[in-house]
């Protein structure tokens, strides 16, 4: 065995035995968690382009994809499967008072049905349109849905509590409120030269993974076999073990492919529990398939803010104050997401005070939507700052640059690595460019261009594991159950066991997707999944390799020391070499097991991620239409593994934050609570048409406090700081303060004439 | 269900007398149907019996919405009316006559609450959501009509030839009342057979939307020139396409307070179209 | 029986008049390629071509149908394919299949596309990833 220690420096105890205690993170949420050390101290590669790694590779599924040839789990099938549906409340907050489950029952079709009380969470006292109150299992999905109509449901609707801000009043919050201050926030206040004080706010918005959530449940025995359209394939097998009282090893799951999440498939679900139900009464397997009305409804959102925000700072551009109130719409359930993070991270200020609520309504629970809490809170903060800037006089680069954080703003510890310097150097040329921009004005179009920076976590953690085998024919299997949301985690994965391995990518192969064929894994959210899996492959690949050069070793009679794997060969510091298949041939149809583990996070860290964006916008002063003509976007995300997956993870980010920033928004009937944007004629999200140029720019250095590979993730970060960078083009080029998203017709009209009307009162004579 | 196909218009008429419900395109009746918004025992399929194409001034009613956008012979506003509107599927599936048949986007109406178009007595919009609603005539339903065509065809002063006469498109439309809540005055067994509009020297379609494609109107505003005189209408404005005697008539719109914004949207497009027609 | 073209088949399928060309693509004939996302015409991930032409099968009434039916498993060794995965232009690909015969009718129309009349051409195939502006490259370059 190889030594599995790993330096003290690097979480390490060279005492203790291989179980320790880390820290991990989820979407900013931190959780110590014991351990298992089972890493080699493997040193990270150079910074730059290796053999693959860093090197631009398409996705290694890219064919199964393109050719219709990959199978979702929408588009499973299994023999004498029946379909599910689910009867849900039609109101934000009744009682049932009337079912027909019978007639149900009795439709054509129908074989099983499951009433209030019989499955967890299902019952007639609903307090959000969409909960479950009933479902049928029938041959097909018009027969399930037929049946439920049957049932003919009778409501006493109650008054549902839909103000945010009355919510708070009464104490009806989802989670205490939290609140934070460091310094003396009142005397930074009284030290400013400038204070600006501003009110924002952020609609609610719903996911919208274009496979919705979908699964399909057969039992085997006292076993649960379940497809599942999730983000986390582990965390579903622990959540439905311990809802249904089964060892977590009888539920198997599996994901092969996956339409998309954003942060919505993180958790089971009760149409997933229904599924497990009808299929266990009906002996036969059940598919259950949210339609695109109730994925728009139930299956999750990001929820809409209220807040107060405060900026103060010194004539010399310091920042002696930062201070907001988060009001959070989280819906009935959920948790407080870090609204208030940005704040509290991204600038060196000493005092800042905030309060953060999580208003608890009769609408439908939030749920993570890439980059919780941290969206919302970098829209006021970094548009206030703007305006701050405008009021000191000082470039708002600069000023951003000026209050810089060296260590974590909130505990003085070290940053594991942080190039916003360089992020912010790298912007330079780009935001020099603006009076350029500027003056391509004319009567009807203005020009401008606006920035915000960005902060976020993405550093994962362990426990994540995976194995490697090498077979005869000198082809690498990466095997590990994890997801792949969309991102390319797959063909990242194939890179890094390639690299460790000499190989070639289209010598890998990386199998996913299925609790009982692969070790644990972490789940596809919270920018995790890369810098969680990746070190574990890299570790299991290594593991691999050391096991071919102690067989190269023997039969070549060489030293191990001096043996290497490059380029299909395995060389020795001698000169010879030979090819990977002399050794691997020997096996016939042995195989040799590698195995790796996610090591530990650095001890006493903050391990962030970090950029900026600049938005090009004009705004047509006459109807309120802003076109975004260009984003730059410059992250640091640590080392990057695949340039070409990498710049798509960035412009999906930029293109969802551009529907965030202009044309989505759940809209709620203000009297009865009902979601009236439940399909995608009304609740719009981008088309190809509202792209802008996009330019990515990622500093691409390893971070070398963290893992084996010094990489970072990078699906959440670039939607952070978008909506921003677009309000302060827009206050650019014309003048208008945009305090809401989205950033509609009405809402630029409205500002425009309330910056006219400041301009008019400032005109006046004193 | 069952799907009839007529070998002749006046047996579509008849099949269409007898409760059948017209099929063209589809993209507007089958997702209706789905949603119980509307109920029907037997389609009436009518692509077989009615012309398509453009001939002249004269439009069949079975023309899709793309072949019209191709189209280099008929005026700018339609054709730019054609192609701003919906999706590249579904203009190659909409026909013209069902395009101008289209029921209202009012998300009240499509989600089934009681309003006053499904024989309720309130209309749920105008206390509650309602930024993509009506300026005009809005009093009693403040639903918008979507069609993009109908505004461009009423700046062209078009007539509907049916399966029964001919009248002008403004007759096609009435503003529902407690007395009858159709948006559309056309009998049962009544087919849009051709659309004639006449040639303007000029005309211009601008359309405000929250995506650059793939939207409903907020406003769109249709303008045409025919010798001395201008004419106006405006898309996603009032409970039908809303014909504009003037731009001065904006000044007896009714907008709510989520709909003012198109008002304002609007005037300028009015100016702004009336400064490109000349 | 009613009879269906698909990808130069014949196939005869059983139906109700109400089902879609989609779901018998899919739950009938096993053309699992053709995905549905919204069910409703919105979103374009059903798109499939009738005689060429781009239409939604979801919302296409499957006893209307008359012409030729092309689905993503007739256009597996369109150039369009390499293109797509070269340059990266799908992500979860759950709408990969709907792009991509949305964009062969697209080339076909235009063998040498503009940039304007991409995305006016592929305005109604949403992808929620975000991959247009690989999108837009893949049908650009899509001769190799």
């Amino acid at each position: 065995m190889p030594v599995r220690r790993l330096p003290e420096d690097r979480g390490g105890d060279l005492e203790l035995a291989r179980l320790i205690r880390s820290e991990k993170e989820v979407e900013g949420r931190y959780e110590e968690v014991w351990t298992l050390v089972d890493e080699d101290a493997l040193e990270q590669w150079p910074a730059g382009p290796g053999a693959v790694v860093g090197l631009p590779a398409p996705r290694i599924d890219g064919y199964a994809k393109a050719r219709g040839e990959a199978r979702y789990t929408a588009d499973v099938r299994l023999p004498g499967m029946l379909h599910a549906a689910v009867l849900r409340s039609p109101h934000a907050r009744a009682r049932l008072t009337r079912l027909d489950l019978a007639a149900a029952a009795a439709a054509p079709g129908v074989l099983a049905v499951v009433g209030p009380g019989e499955v967890e969470g299902v019952d007639g006292d609903a307090p959000f349109e969409g909960w479950p109150v009933a479902a049928v299992a029938a041959r097909t999905e018009g027969e399930a849905r037929a049946a439920l109509r049957r049932a003919t449901p009778e409501w006493e609707e109650l008054e549902p509590l839909l103000d945010p801000d009355e919510a708070v009043r009464r104490g009806s919050l989802v989670a205490p409120s939290r609140t934070y201050e460091r310094g003396d926030y009142d005397r930074g206040l009284a030290e400013a030269d400038a204070v600006v004080e501003a009110a924002y706010t952020t609609q609610t918005l719903n996911h919208n993974p274009l496979e919705t959530h979908v699964c399909v449940c057969e039992w085997r025995g006292d076993s649960l076999d379940v497809h599942v359209s999730t983000q986390g394939i582990w965390g579903i097998r622990s959540e439905l073990a311990e809802a249904l009282g089964l060892a977590p090893d009888r539920v198997r799951v599996l994901c092969e492919y996956m339409g998309g999440g954003f942060g919505a498939k993180e958790g089971i679900g009760t149409y997933l529990l229904l599924a497990a139900e009808l299929a266990r009464r009906t002996g036969r397997p059940v598919r259950c398939a949210l339609s695109r009305r109730e994925e728009n409804v139930v299956s999750g959102n990001r929820n809409a803010t209220r807040q107060h925000v405060t900026a103060a700072a010194r004539a010399d551009g310091t920042l002696t104050a930062l201070g907001g109130e988060f009001t959070c719409s989280l819906g009935w359930r959920g948790w407080l997401p870090p609204t208030a993070g940005p704040m509290q991270l991204l600038y060196a200020c000493e005092n800042v005070r905030t309060a953060e609520h999580g208003a608890k309504l009769n609408l439908p629970p939030m749920a993570a939507f890439r980059a919780p809490g941290f969206v919302e809170g970098t829209w006021s903060l970094e548009c206030v700052l703007d305006k701050l800037a405008a009021e000191l006089g000082i470039d708002p680069l600069e000023l951003r640059r000026l209050n810089h954080a060296e260590t974590d703003a909130m505990d003085g510890r070290p940053f594991s690595s942080k190039q916003l310097l360089e992020c912010y150097r790298r912007a330079e040329p780009h935001w020099r460019r603006r009076d350029e921009v500027r003056a391509r004005s004319d009567e009807v179009w203005k020009h401008g261009m606006g920035l915000a920076s960005q902060i976020w976590f993405g550093g994962g953690g362990p426990p994540s594991y995976a194995w490697v085998r090498l077979g005869s024919d000198g082809r690498a299997n990466v095997v590990t159950a994890m997801q792949d949301i969309g991102t390319g985690t797959r063909t990242a994965m194939a890179q890094i066991a390639a690299e460790e391995l000499g190989l070639t990518l289209d010598d890998v192969e990386v199998q996913v997707g299925d609790s009982a064929r692969g070790p644990y894994a972490t789940i596809s959210g919270g920018s995790s999944t890369l810098p969680s899996m990746g070190p574990a492959v890299r570790s299991a690949a290594a593991d691999a390799a050391r096991q071919v050069l102690e067989l190269a070793a023997q039969r070549f009679e060489r030293a191990e020391g001096t043996l290497r794997l490059d380029g299909g060969r395995i060389v020795c510091s001698d000169g010879e070499s030979w090819s990977l298949a002399e050794i691997t041939s020997l096996l016939d149809d042995g195989q040799i097991l590698g195995k790796g583990a996610r090591g530990p996070n650095p001890a006493g860290m903050r391990i962030l991620t970090f950029g900026i964006q600049l938005a090009e916008v004009a705004v047509d002063v006459g109807t309120g239409e802003v076109r975004v003509e260009k984003v730059v976007a410059i992250h640091d995300v640590g080392r990057v593994i695949n340039p070409l997956g990498a710049r798509s993870q960035v412009e999906g980010g930029i293109i969802q934050a551009l529907g965030h920033t202009f044309s989505e928004a759940r809209l709620d009937d203000p009297r009865t609570g009902v979601v009236l944007t439940k399909t995608l004629d009304a609740y719009k999200v981008p088309t190809i048409a509202d792209v802008p140029e996009i330019v990515c720019e990622l500093v691409d250095l390893p971070d070398p406090q963290l893992t084996n590979l010094g990489s970072k993730g990078l699906g959440e970060p670039p939607i952070v700081p978008t909506a921003a960078a677009i309000a302060n083009a827009i206050r650019d080029a014309t003048g208008a303060d945009v305090t809401s998203l989205p950033i509609t017709r009405e809402e630029v009209l409205r500002a425009l004439r309330e910056a006219q009307e400041r301009e008019r009162v400032g005109a006046l004579p004193a | 269900m069952e799907l009839f196909r007529p070998s002749s218009l006046a047996e579509a008429a008849s099949a269409l007398g007898d409760g059948g419900r017209a099929l063209a395109g589809g993209t507007e009746l089958v997702p209706l149907l789905r949603d119980g918004l509307v109920k029907a025992e037997r389609l009436v399929e009518l692509r077989r019996v009615i012309p398509s194409g453009v001939e002249g001034t004269a439009i069949g009613a079975g023309t899709t919405l793309a072949e019209l956008e191709a189209n280099e012979e008929i005026p700018d506003v339609l054709r730019e009316a054609s192609r701003l509107a919906a999706s590249p599927q579904l203009r190659n599936m909409g026909t013209i006559g069902g395009n101008l048949l289209q029921a209202t986007r009012c998300w009240y109406w499509r989600l089934h609450f009681p309003c006053r178009l499904h024989g309720g007595d309130i209309c749920h919009a105008r206390e509650g959501q309602h930024r993509e609603h009506a300026i005009f005539a809005n009093d009693y339903c403040a639903s918008a009509h979507p069609s993009d065509l109908a505004a461009a065809l009423l700046a062209l002063d078009a007539t509907v030839e049916t399966s029964r006469a001919a009248y002008p498109l403004a007759g096609l439309y009435r503003v529902p009342d407690e007395h009858d809540r159709n948006v559309v005055d056309l009998r049962p067994d009544e087919v849009i057979t051709r659309i004639h509009y006449e040639r303007p020297e000029r005309s211009v379609y601008l359309k405000a939307m929250d995506r650059r494609r793939w939207a409903f109107a907020l406003v769109g505003v249709a303008a045409a020139r025919v010798g001395d005189e201008t004419r106006i209408a405006l898309a996603g404005a009032a409970p039908i396409p809303w014909r504009l005697d003037s731009p001065d008539a904006l000044a007896e719109a009714t907008p709510l307070p989520g709909t003012a914004f198109k008002l304002e949207l609007a005037r300028t497009l009015v100016e702004r179209a009336l400064a490109r027609l000349g | 029986m009613p009879e269906l073209r698909v990808n130069g088949n014949a196939y005869s399928f059983e139906a109700k008049v109400g089902r879609s060309l989609a779901q018998v693509l899919r739950d009938d004939l096993g053309l699992t390629g053709t995905k549905v996302a919204c069910g409703e015409g919105h979103c374009g991930a059903c798109t499939v071509q009738l005689d060429g032409v781009p239409v939604l099968s979801c919302i296409t009434l499957v006893h209307t149908v008359e012409g030729d039916v092309t689905t993503i498993e007739g256009l597996r060794e369109h150039p369009l394919v390499d293109a797509f995965v070269r340059e990266d232009a799908l992500q979860c690909g759950f709408c990969t299949p709907g792009q991509i015969v949305s964009a062969a009718a697209l080339v076909a129309a235009h063998p040498e596309p503009t940039r304007d009349e991409i995305r006016h051409g592929m305005a109604g195939n949403l992808c929620r990833c975000g991959a247009y502006p690989r999108i837009e490259e893949a049908i650009s370059s899509w001769r190799g």
